[in-house]
């Protein structure tokens, strides 16, 4: 079989081709079409299809990550949004949660209210009550009323309406009623019912998702419609599936219904990149660190599970949105973040970047600050004329020149600066780490760093060392991860519903019969893809919290029918879990069921492991030998530091640090005291020696 | 105790601006503060997780911090209400005066609990426990939480609401620094105590055992910190940090005028008494080169027998600086900076004894959360003279409800609070329906209410043509209702009926809130801001309207196409669009250009 995975991101479109027979794998980039990327995707895809010998036609699927969702959010571009609600309760958009997103600041913009997704005037309300627990209906649904705001929504050319009721997430029906209605009427209506995109307590949130729903709705299902139609005319018969946040992939019908699933994908697509390599060098317990531009993404993985976010903590710009995401810790770390003295003084890096354009001072495409790239030259860890594999380069004079009067701005040498917006970074980098292990009951320890990405092969060692990760893997193509991880998704679909059950007085029927309903819609989702049931696995998890608490931890629940006995196992977990999480458990408390999830993986052909071969010597694979600085025993030195091309390295054969190696699409800094090896599973190994 | 005059800082007489002293190097400084906020976030993130009541987890009316053995705060949470995180470096010199003055020594394992508001606690209901940090058997430091519990003892249930109280003895259980663990031993008796007198001990004692759980994280990392660093680095680093801090506050207070700035606000107090309303907060700032003191001779006496007296230390101080903060150092434009004592060394507070802003004990406090909220308003009314494109106009203020009541023997306690909503503000329009100024607590979903308690949450959402007019308009209130579904009791602790929010410049004052009682008998019951406990019935139920701010400038400059979004929106009616704004709109609905014009001018002249 042919895959093709295609990753855009803001400057290129990467892209990668394997066949699963003969286990050949090709990579490729273009540069983004931001008006219409799917000009630039379907342009790689023939690029790379002529460049690997294979027809369009036998293509078998290409796997999209996209950020159409997500710009449109990020950029407030969707539609002009309508929304039915109850009467009573026409602000819920509106009020949220009535905190300020800024503790210390009085001219904030509260993102809602001065970029709401639904404008007030759009807001139109019926009478509608359904209450708990158990979704009764208290006002039946005045369907005379929807029928007005439908007409009045059509009238006003609002195209894409959201359907939004309380307690809908115990009982669709009203939302259901109201949306058949909004067809009958306004049949080419774009309808997203909130029980449909978050079917979870907490209005704000759930309103607020499906309100994103409809305001990003029209926008991405043109994408992928023209997406396919270019394919189409292109020759291409695949399948198109696209990443979605969950780490799984969805069809292009399903992401034209729900675009909020796709919302992460980017992002998502790197972790399980960096999970793939590890799992190929056998490792147990990854931290995926992907340092691009202007960010660095942290994921973490436990036996090729991925943790997912927990739905309290999953934001986009600014907004709440309730859809399954995997934990991914975003800070703004990267080659591109500028460091500067504040106005109190102090000595920072970042969050601010010179991103690609104008990029770092060394790019000599206008820009005048210090960043981490101009640091990391200025200390000759980059070479200036392996830059891209020479495709770009990078001016050392201007530098030197950009830290040097930093340095005097702060009182410190040159080599102190420049060594110093790294460790500034570093720290930054391995706190926003700290925050998903440490924190989390982890200890870094036992984990490998798998570093990706522009930028992270550069600052993976001494971002281990920060922590004592003893080991730091990088990818064959660190700067296409992305793409690669998109290769060894698998078709995953989420199913949740709340349910609010308390194990003291816990009614098993109810909850067996839950899940079985869940099974059923996940079993119904799939064969409207083509898939049955029996080629899809099933986990399930629950989403538990003592009674009485707010925040919700998610426990593995096994499968089968619940009993007495074996529901005590939940039970056990999740308090060894909260103990874990919080370092204290509360053994006599009760426990509630909040939510119980079910998450359907339909297998997918995948990427193999790449061919290796390479003999040789060390030495052959010596390019030259240049100064480096680095700090050694608290002082800086500059070393003569030999560099070696990674695609010439044998496997198996150490490299002692200090050492620089060079490949297209990165750089991997090899500090004093680590060594390097190429590996079998086709990645570089970094070993920390003597590690604590 | 006196506090007369205080001066808050020894050194705030300090005219030089200081600079960076040579004793850290600026990469190490930079480390440090990542890894001393890195510590306050894991707690902070943790405690609200793990704890049961919703005034915790929901509003996050919490606070956590690392304070040096100097009593200085290091670093707080950012999830922490700042009320909350502030006055923690004041809960620990109560703490250690209070137990110097018994002789007790603090003990490695000992674990400290605390709610004196005369001895730099908040208010009762905000109870601090304290993990002291010993490195190399001496005291390093403390790791300190706060959090607003839901009951503590007091003569009705609730922490809100009791209005009533005559005395800081009936307010509820009165902590003065007390080993809840003595040297790792817990203290069973205590335990037992606390457990015995507070309604919905479950709730409560789960969230006390949740702070000093944080506490002990906090207090294990911030010793990592020390072994990894070395205590003379660490130390060093948290001088600069403060330093830097400080250096921040002091170059902006430089930019100010040197001058005087006065202001006066209200509270409305007890509305159906007539002695015990309408009380006056009286600000002068007065700004000397990079030194503030903000002076509030001038303000009503204290209330001796009912509880709208706010403690000097843990309240007044907090709104001051977290006003300034807000307003000379506002995160949008400065983006982050690290909350320590430095920031607070530039400023001064003045408050004679014996006034509202400094209560004399056993004056009751525990209801001064809204008081303390007219501060931080009169305090941003008088530097709108210096900084007037910084400030908002008037803020509304908001109400907390306590609702409880007994089922199957044992309390629920619920406390919601109503929004308030901000004043217009230079180029920009108000926020509207958000908690305000020294609160940043968030609201309870409907959906959460509803399926645990009695009670429905039967409307929430804007008021309609409401907002105050201006050049830029002025923040909306809500209106929530809820219904009891059961007999129920409620009590309400609130402001904002009696005064309106001040405009700026020509923008119109703000929008009282209200409060109406339904009865089952039909009748409607206008209730004062401030209520003690009271019962009621199922099927009755509550409105509350929330307080609009003030405009900003004058609404005849306001935009048109603005004004007719406005329409559109439903914050301003036709009506009130013609005689506020002088704007009118054609049959089709678009501003009449010519009308417009010539009613503005008619406008104009009258003004």
């Amino acid at each position: 079989m042919k895959l093709i995975g295609v990753d855009v991101g803001g400057t290129f479109t990467d892209l990668i081709i394997t066949d699963t027979g003969t286990k050949n794998t090709h990579i490729h980039k273009v540069p983004t079409t931001p008006d219409d990327p799917s000009v630039g995707v379907t342009r790689g895809i023939l690029e790379l299809c002529k460049y690997s010998n294979v027809l369009a036609n036998q293509i078998d699927h290409v796997f999209h990550g996209t950020t159409i969702a997500t710009n449109a959010v990020l950029e407030y571009e969707g539609s002009e949004t309508g929304m039915i609600t109850n009467q009573g309760y026409r602000d819920i958009l509106h009020i949220g949660r009535h905190q300020r997103p800024e503790n210390y600041s009085i001219m904030q913009d509260i993102p809602w209210q001065s970029q709401p997704l639904v404008a007030r005037r759009n807001r139109l309300t019926v009478k509608e009550r359904i209450t708990p627990p158990d979704g009764k209906v208290l006002t039946e649904l005045d369907q005379l009323g929807v029928k007005k705001a439908a007409k009045e929504f059509k009238k006003r050319g609002i195209k894409s309406i959201a359907v939004c009721f309380l307690f809908s997430y115990i009982n669709p029906n009203h939302e259901e009623a109201a949306k058949k209605i909004i067809n009958e009427i306004y049949p080419e209506a774009f309808v997203t019912t909130s029980a449909k995109v978050a079917p979870q307590f907490r209005e704000f949130e759930r309103f607020t998702t499906a309100a994103m729903n409809a305001f990003i709705g029209p926008k991405v299902r043109d994408y992928v419609q023209m997406l396919e139609q270019r394919l189409k005319k292109s020759g291409l018969n695949a399948d198109l599936h696209i990443m979605g946040s969950n780490g799984g992939v969805a069809t292009a019908q399903t992401v034209s219904d729900l675009p909020v699933i796709t919302l992460l994908s980017g992002p998502a697509a790197g972790v399980l990149g960096g999970a793939w390599s590890a799992a190929r060098a056998a490792k147990r317990k990854v931290i995926t660190f992907d340092v691009g531009g202007t960010s660095a993404d942290i994921g973490i993985v436990i036996d090729g599970q991925y943790s997912e976010a927990t739905s309290r903590d999953t934001w986009i710009g600014g907004y709440p949105v309730l859809v399954p995401m995997i934990d991914i810790g975003t800070i703004g770390a990267g080659g591109g973040s500028i460091a500067h003295v504040d106005k109190g003084g102090a000595f920072k890096v970042g969050p601010k970047s010179s991103g690609s354009k104008p990029g770092p001072a060394c790019y000599l495409r206008g820009g005048k600050l210090p960043t981490v790239t101009d640091a990391n030259l200025s200390l000759g860890r980059l070479d200036p004329e392996n830059f891209l594999g020479g495709e770009m380069r990078l001016d050392r004079t201007i530098a030197d020149k950009v830290i040097n009067s930093l340095a005097k701005e702060l009182g410190i040498k040159k080599n102190e600066a420049a060594e110093g917006i790294l460790t500034i970074i570093n720290s930054n980098m391995a706190n926003a780490i700290r925050a998903k292990t440490v924190q989390k009951g982890l200890d870094p320890r036992e984990f490998s760093l798998v570093s990706f990405g522009g930028a992270g092969p550069l600052h993976g060692a001494e971002v281990a060392d920060m922590l004592n990760i003893p080991e730091v893997i990088i990818p064959p193509y660190p700067g296409i991860t992305s793409a690669e991880g998109l290769l060894t998704t698998d078709l995953k679909y989420d199913q949740i519903k709340t349910e609010f059950q308390v194990n003291n007085k816990l009614d098993l029927k109810r909850l067996n019969r839950d899940f079985k309903e869940l099974s059923q819609s996940l079993f119904e989702q799939y064969k409207a893809d083509g898939i049955s049931a029996s080629k899809v696995k099933q986990f399930r998890f629950g989403d538990l919290r003592y009674v009485g608490q707010g925040y919700e931890l998610r426990v593995p629940i096994s499968d089968g029918i619940l009993n007495k006995k074996n529901i005590e196992k939940v039970w056990s977990a999740f308090h060894k879990q909260h103990q874990q999480e919080y370092g204290h458990f509360f053994a006599d408390s009760p426990i509630e069921i909040v939510n119980i999830r079910l998450t359907g993986v339909g297998i997918m052909p995948k990427i193999s492991a790449p061919k290796v071969k390479k003999k040789g010597t060390i030495n052959a694979a010596i390019i030259k030998i240049a100064p480096t600085v680095f700090r050694i025993n608290k002082k800086l030195k500059t070393i003569d530091t030999k560099f070696y091309d990674r695609n010439c390295l044998p496997i198996d054969k150490i490299v002692r640090g200090p050492a620089i190696i060079l490949q297209k699409d990165t750089t991997t800094v090899v500090p004093p005291n680590w060594t390097a090896k190429a590996d079998k599973s086709a990645n570089l190994i970094l070993t920390k020696i003597n590690p604590k | 105790m006196t506090k007369q005059n205080k001066k808050h800082t020894a050194n705030s007489k300090r005219n030089t601006q200081s600079t960076r002293k040579g004793s850290i190097d600026p990469v190490t400084a930079n480390v440090i503060q990542g890894a001393l906020e890195n510590i306050a976030i894991e707690m902070g993130y943790k405690l609200m997780r793990m704890s049961y009541s919703s005034i915790i987890r929901e509003s996050e009316d919490f606070g956590a911090a690392i304070i040096d053995n100097k009593c200085q705060q290091l670093c707080e949470s950012r999830h922490s209400t700042p009320l909350q995180s502030g006055p923690i470096p004041g809960y620990v010199r109560g703490v250690k005066k209070l137990l110097s003055g018994r002789g007790e020594k603090i003990n490695p394992g000992d674990v400290i609990i605390h709610n004196s508001a005369y001895h730099g606690a908040s208010h009762g209901p905000d109870v601090a426990f304290l993990v002291p940090v010993f490195y190399k058997n001496k005291l390093a430091g403390f790791s300190v939480t706060t959090a607003h519990h839901l009951d503590i003892g007091a003569l009705s249930p609730g922490s809100c609401g009791i209005v009533d109280a005559m005395d800081a003895y009936a307010e509820g259980l009165q902590f003065k620094a007390l080993k809840v663990y003595d040297k790792g031993k817990r203290n069973q008796p205590m335990w037992q105590f606390l457990h015995d007198n507070i309604r919905a001990p479950d709730l409560v004692v789960g969230d006390m055992e949740a702070q000093i759980a944080a506490c002990r994280i906090g207090a294990e990392r911030y010793l990592e910190l020390i072994e990894s660093y070395g205590q003379k680095t660490v130390e060093a680093a948290s001088e600069e940090l403060m330093s830097y801090s400080e250096r921040l506050m002091r170059s902006a207070i430089s930019d100010l005028p040197d001058g005087s700035y006065q202001a006066e606000g209200h509270v409305d107090g007890f509305l159906d008494d007539p002695d015990r309303r309408h009380y006056k907060i009286a600000v002068e700032v007065l700004v000397n080169g990079s030194n503030m003191t903000v002076d509030l001779s001038g303000t009503s006496l204290q209330c001796d027998d009912r509880p709208i007296n706010m403690p000097l230390e843990g309240t007044v101080d907090c709104a001051i600086w977290l006003t300034i903060r807000s307003i000379l150092l506002d995160s949008t434009r400065y983006g982050h900076i690290p909350q320590n004592s430095g920031l607070i060394r530039p400023i001064n507070i003045i408050a004679p004894e014996g006034t509202l802003a400094n209560p004399k004990f056993p004056a009751p406090t525990i209801a001064r959360f809204v008081s303390g909220n007219i501060v931080a308003d009169t305090l941003m009314k008088a530097l709108s003279k210096a900084v007037p494109n910084k400030v908002s106009a008037g803020v509304g203020n908001l109400k907390v409800v306590a609702f409880s009541g007994l089922k199957e023997g044992s309390h629920w306690v619920h406390m919601d609070i109503h929004e308030g909503s901000y004043g217009g503000r230079y180029g920009k329009d108000a926020m509207d329906a958000v908690d305000t100024l020294y609160a940043n607590t968030r609201n309870n979903p409907i959906e959460d209410i509803e399926s645990h308690l009695p009670l429905r949450v039967s409307r929430y959402e804007l008021r309609n043509d409401s907002s105050s007019s201006g050049k830029w308009r002025g923040g909306i209130g809500s209106i929530r209702e809820v219904t009891f579904l059961e007999d129920s009791f409620i009590s309400i602790e609130g402001d904002g009926h009696a005064f309106k929010p001040w405009g700026y410049a020509g923008g119109k004052r703000g929008k009282p809130a209200k409060v109406v009682l339904h009865k089952n008998d039909t009748t409607k019951i206008a209730l004062p801001s401030m209520m003690p406990n009271r019962a009621v019935q199922a099927g009755e139920s509550i409105t509350l309207t929330g307080t609009c701010g003030g405009g900003y400038g004058n609404p005849l400059q306001r935009n048109p196409q603005q004004v007719k979004s406005d329409i559109a929106d439903g914050f301003v009616s036709t009506n009130t669009a013609k005689k506020e704004y002088g704007v009118i709109l054609n049959k089709d609905g678009d501003v009449d250009i010519t009308a417009t014009e010539k009613v503005r001018k008619k406008l104009q002249l009258k003004n």
